[in-house]
């Protein structure tokens, strides 16, 4: 995995209406990096899946979430950070079966529980970039 | 913003068609949910759902065609997906939901 040229962040309210926010700075973060149509699709459903998590939850502590992307030459990792840290694995097996399964089939790798300070983070490769 | 989510219903003699438009996420869920238990429930007919509009839908959206699905088992009727887009019918092949739903 090189090393990160680039950081973005954005931060959105727990709110549902700007999840479809998230899925366009993705989409177009993701066409700038060279991913092809079907992948950039992969990852704004992958990201989405979490934010809607996010939202569905909330937080007690904090107002709202930040997505983090770290863009490499041939990887980009997302990570989900917020002040709450009582935010970890927000997933389980089973309401949430359908969501884990689209993640981890979407994504190269994904770290769903974590002891970092971050709530969760996943990245995908840029197919083709050598 | 987002690009909601509008729908359409034909009914004929065999059958309700619903098309959608625009996106199912969490946003919009609420409504399609209600939109589609009441078809369901009102009209207690084989279902087509016409989803050459519709451009986005995340686990939630699948997870009401599977309770719309099993109210319609209910009935002894059916439940059709059709046109759906390539991005959109990964879904359903990855959940396996594509052997739970007739698609066409």
């Amino acid at each position: 995995m090189g090393d990160t040229l680039d950081t973005i962040e954005l931060v959105l309210p727990f709110k549902a209406e700007y999840v479809s926010v998230a899925r366009l700075v993705t989409s177009g973060l993701c066409n700038r990096m060279g991913f092809d149509v079907e992948t950039i699709e992969d990852v704004k459903v992958a990201i989405s899946e979490v934010c809607s998590k996010l939202v569905s939850i909330g937080s007690n502590v904090s107002q709202c979430y930040k997505i983090v992307y770290s863009v490499s030459e041939d990887v980009l990792k997302v990570t989900y950070l917020c002040e709450d840290s009582s935010l970890k694995c927000i997933f389980n097996n089973g309401d949430d079966g359908l969501a884990i399964h689209i993640i981890n089939a979407l994504m190269d790798e994904v770290e769903l529980c974590t002891s970092n300070d971050y709530i969760l983070s996943m990245s995908k490769v840029v197919e083709g970039n050598d | 913003m987002s690009d909601g989510l509008s729908f359409t219903k034909e009914k004929s003699d065999e059958y309700v068609k619903v098309s959608l438009v625009g996106e199912v996420d969490i946003y919009t869920s609420q409504d399609f949910k209600n939109m589609l238990y009441e078809v369901v429930d009102c009209e207690k007919m084989n279902l087509i759902i016409d989803c050459k509009q519709l451009n986005y839908i995340d686990s939630t959206g699948l997870g009401i065609f599977v309770g719309a699905l099993k109210k319609v088992k209910q009935y002894d009727k059916k439940i059709v997906l059709t046109n759906l887009k390539d991005n959109i019918k990964k879904l359903f092949v990855i959940t396996g939901l594509d052997k739970v739903f007739v698609i066409e």
